[in-house]
């Protein structure tokens, strides 16, 4: 954005100025865009929710509804802004504007579409657990604002919520900051090229006869010896198809539903049982910006985890518009950027299934949930990814002579690599599994019973 | 991983009626398959709910939603909201006789009517004149149309009456009164039940009614208009024609009802001189009738007859015709006190005059009204006279060409008013 903008009025206005501008459109935009998506969501999520459950769900406004987002704005917007008498006056105003920031922070560093990245920094996934991490203190603050018991109550679930659900997301993560060699999410997509399961392994043999359209040029892993190769590319290499990264997917997912408060993890708001929790004192503009929260920080989230692990922006074809050069250029952004919308947006597709589907957790199979399923298989993820990263990557120096895998191709090392560590992950999750059964209840024989006594 | 579920269940018939029978599919579910199983239910309501509507309840999946304004579903017979009345498509004639048994049952009350009453005389004719339901009030309980003997009162299917005007819901017989054809239409197999019975019942009733009255207020223009073209057709020489052959008839009938009331006021014996103008009343009676109906056989005949006179002329015929013979009947049946009771007034000669001239809805024998007046007249000119007022001679039946009950009456209320006069101004000159 900035070059274009140098580009256009670059002898007009003094540089810092068209970077200032630069960063304003792109921050604007990217708002925008979450927003855009948060009103569609409200409506697809009532609409699909409601054929679950063989209902039509707002069909009155607009067509088929879609202006209803709108008339529940204008009536947020008229409703009347309430604080509590004894509330604290500040830190009840604070307590939205500071859930909503750090979500909106968390959009700066998402790689939109190919080449389409706001912010390119190299601890993007530091930066995004650590904002989001924020957005737990807004909820506190709400609860403790309100200066109501219940309202504080619901904030105490939420944070204790959130940070316990923080260690399992986190730790999910980390498998993908060791099979990317860093944390940068701008890279990521770039390294899910490929075909399914095999990745970007399976090379161009001939250099001269391999179409640009199929085949393109991969670096495999940031600081690693190898060269970068040209390997076939349909934009299906992504890490969910490979065993360490559908486990870790999973958790990360279960875990992002857990922190954007989703069914069934909605316990801090459940609407059924209690009064919305920590937002019991809001009414109008300020409970609506909790729900635009909410809603983007699921936007976020989901958007975290395709490009985590759904490849992002990657798709068929993305690469071949790429290597076609000129406009075409633009034209791969373009469906890359569409690519990543339709990824995240069936990962929410999935969040509103879980709605329909299934009842809320109670607080302590909540925790249970967290601590004795999602983190051991977490962990055992942590094995599986370096073992993963070890076999395909590593030269039998770094082994140090343990193992020697030289002497293979990039596609059998992938090969030897997925099943070693689909054995683990399968052994590791019926084992964690089987160990969370519940204990097996003893059949009194009742006649012995009296017998003994 | 997800089991077998059946879509559609199955449907048995048992003694005890539809019994559905429903897959729940396995019960034994281990390590999320629960979990899944549940998802893939979910996600098949979504599916279906996308592509249909749930039409019948052996149908698990599929929207179920009623748009109401613009979708309905079909209501069923028995349904009932508020009563309303009903009328002949035909003849416009409403099946209601005020009967009053509505009006008892009704538990909060709600239905209140008044008796239609022949205008000329007074008396209650089977029809409701008035009739009231206060709709606000009213509990749906359907108790009226089952206990209407006559059918006349049903539950309708409208239900949207809401409204801002509390008074709005009270609604008369204008607003209550439907064709019988809407209440075939919302209820064909309960109307089939009682139809005959209903429309036999209202046929006698009909005969009951005089002019337009019983015939709901939405019709009267046009029934007045169909029987005015009825009469237009009448004339036509084909007997074939439906109106046309009845009048005729009814001409015939009258007239022969006539000579056989004569004959038998000739025939019965003479006890008394004073019966003399009785018998002769009667045969005058008789033959005017006799007269009347040839006039209609006559007009019935008549190409370019007045339009409204055939149908009346009809009516009126054998209506005199009716009452001539039992006027003759009852004047030969009381003999003597009829006589006796001539001192004051003419009345039997005067009888069948007043018979003839009456108008055809009334239902008192002219005589004994006329006899009352006279009565009435009698009686004040005495009080007059006994007071000492001078024109009590007022009271005398004045003008012959009057109908007799009407001018003696008249006489009478005179006669009323001079005694009342002459009584004040005698008070005012005592004081």
């Amino acid at each position: 954005m900035t070059d274009i903008l140098r580009s256009w009025i670059g002898g007009a206005l003094p540089d810092w100025l068209i970077v200032l501008i630069a960063y304003l459109l792109v921050t604007t935009i990217v708002l925008f865009y979450a927003v855009g998506n948060f009103i569609m969501m409200v409506w697809a999520e009532r609409r699909v929710v409601a054929r679950m459950q063989d209902r039509l769900g707002p069909n009155r406004v607009g067509p088929a509804g879609l202006l209803q987002p709108i008339a529940d704005a204008v009536k947020m917007f008229t409703k009347e802004d309430i604080v509590p008498r004894n509330a604290d006056r500040w830190v009840h105003l604070l307590a939205p504007i500071v859930a909503l920031a750090p979500v909106a922070m968390m959009l700066a560093v998402i790689p939109w579409g190919r080449g389409w990245e706001p912010v390119d920094l190299n601890v993007a996934l530091l930066y995004m657990v650590a904002v989001s991490a924020v957005s737990g203190v807004g909820l506190m603050m709400a609860g403790w604002g309100s200066n109501n018991k219940f309202a504080l109550l619901g904030a105490m679930r939420a944070v204790a919520q959130l940070v316990s659900y923080e260690i399992p997301a986190v730790t999910a993560l980390l498998t993908v900051v060791i099979l990317a060699g860093g944390m940068s999410l701008l890279e990521l997509p770039y390294m899910q090229a490929g075909v399914p399961i095999m990745g970007a392994t399976i090379l161009c043999g001939d250099p001269a006869g391999c179409s640009p359209l199929l085949y393109s040029t991969i670096t495999s892993f940031p600081g690693s010896p190898n060269e970068p190769v040209q390997a076939l590319d349909l934009g299906l290499g992504w890490w969910v198809f490979t065993p360490v990264g559908f486990l870790g997917f999973l958790v990360f997912f279960i875990a992002a539903l857990a922190e954007g408060e989703r069914t069934p993890f909605d316990i801090p708001e459940a609407d059924s049982e209690i009064v919305a929790g920590y937002m019991t004192e809001y009414s109008g503009m300020k409970f609506a910006t909790f729900y635009i929260a909410q809603y983007i920080l699921n936007f976020a989230l989901s958007a975290l985890a395709a490009t985590a692990f759904l490849g992002g922006w990657q798709g068929p074809g993305v690469a071949a518009l790429a290597n076609m050069g000129g406009p075409w250029v633009h034209v791969a952004a373009a469906l890359s950027a569409f690519y990543l919308l339709a990824k995240i947006w069936i990962l929410f597709f999935v969040m509103i299934w879980l709605r329909g589907a299934f009842p809320r957790l109670r607080v302590d199979q909540l925790m249970d949930f967290a601590w004795k399923l999602l983190l051991p298989l977490a962990l055992v993820n942590i094995v599986s990814a370096s073992l993963m990263v070890g076999l395909t990557q590593w030269t039998s120096a770094q082994w140090g002579g343990l193992i020697s895998l030289d002497g293979f191709a990039p596609w059998q090392r992938q090969l030897i690599a997925v099943l070693v560590t689909a054995i683990i992950n399968i052994a590791a999750a019926y084992w964690i599994l089987a160990i969370n059964q519940r204990p097996k209840q003893v059949e009194w024989d009742e006649e012995e019973l009296i017998a003994a006594s | 991983m997800t089991t077998e579920i059946q879509t559609e269940t199955t449907e048995a018939q048992t003694t005890r009626g539809k019994v559905y029978v429903i897959d729940r599919g396995r019960t034994k579910l281990r390590a999320g398959q629960g979990l899944l199983t549940g998802l893939e239910v979910v996600f098949r309501h979504f599916r279906d709910a996308l592509t249909r509507k749930l039409e019948k309840p052996s149908q698990q999946t599929g929207v179920f939603t009623v748009q109401y304004p613009e979708e309905r579903l079909k209501l069923p017979e028995a349904f009932r909201n508020f009563p309303i009345l009903l009328y002949d498509d035909e003849t416009g004639q409403e099946l209601c006789t005020s009967c009053f048994q509505c009006q008892r049952i009704c538990p909060p009350q709600v239905i209140h009517m008044t008796q239609a009453r022949d205008p000329a005389t007074g008396k209650p004719v089977p029809a409701v004149a008035e009739f009231l339901i206060e709709y606000d009030a009213c509990m749906s309980c359907g108790l009226c149309a089952e206990v209407c003997p006559f059918d006349a009162i049903k539950m309708d299917h409208e239900f949207e009456y809401s409204t801002d005007v509390h008074g709005g819901l009270t609604l008369n017989k204008e607003a209550l009164n439907r064709p019988i054809s809407y209440y075939e239409k919302i209820a064909p197999t309960f109307w089939a039940e009682v139809k005959d019975s209903a429309m036999k019942k209202l046929q006698g009733n009909m005969k009951r009614r005089p002019d337009l009255i019983g015939v709901a207020p939405q019709m009267v223009e046009k029934i007045r208009a169909q029987r005015a073209a009825a009469a237009a057709q009448a004339p036509s020489p084909t007997p074939a024609t439906p109106e046309a052959a009845p009048a005729d008839k009814a001409a015939r009938l009258a007239a022969a009802r006539a000579r056989a009331a004569e004959k038998a006021a000739e025939a019965t014996p003479e006890p008394a001189p004073d019966s003399a103008p009785i018998d002769k009343a009667a045969r005058l009676a008789a033959i005017r009738a006799a007269n009347a109906a040839k006039k209609a056989e006559g007009a019935a005949d008549e190409v370019a007859a007045p339009a409204t006179d055939s149908a009346p002329t009809d009516k009126a015929a054998r209506l005199a015709a009716i009452r001539a013979a039992n006027a003759a009947k009852k004047a030969a049946a009381e003999g003597a006190p009829a006589a006796g009771s001539a001192d004051f007034a003419s009345t039997p000669s005067d009888a069948a005059p007043a018979a003839d001239a009456a108008p055809p809805a009334s239902g008192m024998p002219a005589d004994k009204a006329a006899r009352l007046a006279a009565i009435r007249a009698a009686d004040a000119a005495k009080k007059a006279a006994a007071e000492g007022a001078a024109p009590a001679s007022d009271a005398a039946p004045p003008a012959s060409g009057m109908p007799a009950d009407k001018a003696a009456r008249l006489a009478a209320i005179r006669a009323a008013n001079a005694a009342k006069k002459a009584a004040a101004q005698r008070d005012g000159s005592e004081e």
